[in-house]
């Protein structure tokens, strides 16, 4: 258990800055999922936290105690790897009791623990197979179990379900969240998939080329992103972003539709995520669409519309739908969900 | 005729000396068999030749004297000191060079993964010794052994290895040390490539997982790597024992097996008994034994294989 710091961290290869003025801090219990597209650093930040990765500047404090210069061994943290890194030469036992072992805790004290943790994840059968005998499912339990029997500072993730096909991804998802009830400890967990981020997190960390966009709460970022990236980043399907204009006291999109709204003289895209469009009559609404393609999804249905001048615009519809492809109807947008950006990209508080 | 459908019984008259080829059991082995004969008269018919020498008498200095003689060079063998002196000193060269070759070369194959400056280079460089003819080898280190021409009794003497700088070469207690060393210089880049090869088959994350769980670097060693490491230790171990065992070169181009038969080994008593001694029967009969002796000890490394060895 303990409270983890990071204050002005940056990291380059060479000349290459990959990530910059990274400050985040992370309370003793917290589960902090850190999300972004490939490429945008997140894996590197949680390999220097972890002393795999050299910090090249800023401090990094577990406790408030200054851990930069500490090996990995040093740092008491448990990591999960994408891979899962399982020893292939070693049964289940002792590749999860193997930071036991090495620690040279007495076989008892070791025994003990592999069960413990072996019975929390359900893999009481398995303790004497070697990793190839066991499924995807399975490994990525024992690569958890090996994390849980050590008993660690906090458990690190690194994308860990990635490996795994979509029914099982839920399953160890709902695993995950209730592993870290039971054992509150802290947990930082890298992922590229939104969904995991907002179901799994306290507090999520969205990066993007090795910046941070936005530290906030699931819903936070989902209703007030700081940002034209995070509005595009969280949220599925993807907000709706027009471009506009201020004519007098309003906003006009660029095919002349004004939206009721007032942008302060400063806005210059708007979006709207497609639950927030209604679908109504032609001659009501902000604009008219003709629906091009129709997903029924059962729950909801997704109907991507053509509007003139304007281009595609996606609409949530909550259950099923009477619509067909080529039929014309008006979209009404709900102003008051909806956000406004400024040319860079920073979102407008409004008031309402 | 009878009406019978089976085709092996196919009523086709023409067909019928050719129906035991068409046995299922038959059919794949002749598909094979240009290669299967080719083995044959290049590997097998040899050494059935060579092993049946071993029961005959065959010595160009006895013409007159040539059959077949049973056992009677085997009861020799039983009591020829000469012969029981070579084979400690069989064991004795072998398993020194061996060590020695595995554990620098295991050195060495751990140092370049390390990396570091000018490692391409070094790495081409390592290759030398096998580019090297071993009669070169051979007569390039008898000369660094001598005080005459070599600087390594000078070198010896001056570390207090020795209490004159004098050939090695020609004392019976420590001569066998002049060909180890020539064939530990030219066995471990063997040694160095192939593990450096398996090495670099290890994925990085075990080490990482490894530090993570809080391993010293010796215990990285001895837990990760050398387990990893342990299917490509056994076979190269083996191959190299067989060859060394085997490997004649060195000690005849040194000292002939000299001084004193202070240096033979039982396949330079072998090429001796043939071709100096012309006694080709004797000759052969000391090979079956060693032949026996290397397979004992192959079977032995791949039981030992099968009980240790887990990573695939």
């Amino acid at each position: 258990m303990s409270n983890i710091e990071l204050r002005e961290i940056s990291k380059s290869y060479g000349d290459v800055e990959v990530m910059n003025d990274i400050n985040l801090e992370i309370q003793d219990g917290e589960f902090i999922v850190l999300v972004g597209p490939s490429g945008c650093g997140k894996s590197t930040l949680l390999r220097m936290i972890a002393g795999l990765e050299p910090i090249t500047a800023g401090d990094l404090l577990f406790d408030d105690e200054l851990v930069n210069e500490l090996a990995p061994r040093d740092r008491d943290i448990a990591m999960v790897f994408q891979s899962y890194a399982l020893y292939p030469h070693m049964d289940v036992a002792r590749n999860m009791g193997f930071s036991l072992e090495i620690r040279g805790e007495k076989a008892q004290i070791i025994d003990q623990r592999t069960q413990k943790s072996a019975d929390t994840l359900g893999l009481k059968g398995l303790l004497d197979r070697l990793p190839k005998a066991l499924s995807g499912g399975q490994r990525q339990r024992v690569a958890m179990g090996r994390a849980i029997a050590r008993d660690p500072k906090a458990f690190l993730f690194d994308e860990p379900l990635s490996n795994l096909d979509a029914a099982l991804r839920v399953e160890m998802r709902l695993e995950i969240a209730k592993l870290h009830q039971r054992l509150g400890a802290t947990m930082i967990y890298v992922t590229h998939d939104q969904v995991e981020a907002l179901t799994l997190a306290d507090r999520i960390v969205v990066l993007n080329e090795g910046k941070i966009q936005q530290i906030g709460r699931p819903l936070e970022l989902y209703q007030s992103p700081a940002n034209l990236f995070v509005a595009n980043f969280i949220g599925s399907p993807t907000m709706n972003i027009f471009d506009v204009k201020q004519v007098g006291a309003e906003l006009q999109l660029v095919n002349g539709a004004l939206i009721g709204m007032s942008g302060g003289g400063a806005a210059v895209s708007f979006g709207i995520r497609p639950e927030h469009i209604a679908i109504v009559a032609q001659d009501k609404g902000h604009v008219v669409g003709t629906a091009e393609v129709v997903e029924r999804l059962g729950s909801d249905s997704n109907i991507y519309t053509q509007v003139e001048g304007l281009g595609q615009v996606l609409i949530r519809h909550h259950g099923n739908t009477e619509l067909n492809i080529g039929d014309k109807f008006g979209l009404e947008f709900n102003v008051s969900a909806a956000h406004l950006f400024d040319s860079d990209g920073i979102r407008l508080t409004l008031d309402k | 005729m009878s009406l019978t459908t089976n085709k092996n019984f196919a009523p086709d008259q023409k067909g019928q000396g050719w129906k035991i080829f068409k046995s299922p059991k038959l059919e794949p082995f002749l598909y094979l068999s240009p290669s299967i004969i080719l083995i044959c008269l290049v590997i097998f018919v040899p050494l059935v030749i060579g092993i049946s020498y071993a029961f005959q008498s065959i010595s160009l200095f006895r013409p007159s004297d040539t059959g077949w003689i049973g056992f009677e060079h085997f009861e020799d063998i039983y009591q020829d000191r000469k012969f029981y002196k070579s084979l400690r000193n069989t064991f004795w060269w072998t398993f020194t060079s061996v060590i020695l070759q595995f554990s620098l070369g295991l050195g060495l194959a751990m140092l370049l993964k390390a990396g570091f400056k000018g490692q391409k280079f070094f790495q081409a460089l390592i290759f030398l010794p096998w580019a090297v003819p071993t009669f070169l080898s051979a007569l390039t280190w008898a000369w660094l052994f001598n005080p005459v021409i070599g600087p390594l009794s000078h070198w010896m003497f001056a570390l207090g290895i020795l209490d004159e700088p004098y050939n090695i070469l020609a004392d019976p207690s420590i001569a066998m040390y002049g060909p180890i060393a020539a064939n530990v210089w030219f066995g471990i880049p063997f040694f160095a490539i192939t593990l450096l090869a398996a090495l670099q088959s290890i994925p990085d994350e075990m080490y990482e997982a490894a530090a993570i769980d809080g391993a010293s670097k010796w215990q990285v060693f001895s837990k990760i790597t050398l387990p990893f490491l342990a299917p490509m230790i056994v076979i190269t171990v083996m191959l190299r024992t067989v060859w060394i065992a085997n490997f004649a070169d060195f000690i005849y181009v040194m000292t002939s097996g000299g001084p004193a038969n202070s240096t033979q080994i039982l396949s330079t008593y072998i090429f001796l008994t043939a071709f100096k001694k012309l006694d080709f029967g004797y000759a052969s009969a000391v090979s079956v034994v060693l032949l026996v002796l290397l397979l004992i000890f192959a079977t032995l490394l791949l039981k030992m294989r099968q009980k240790f060895v887990r990573v695939n």
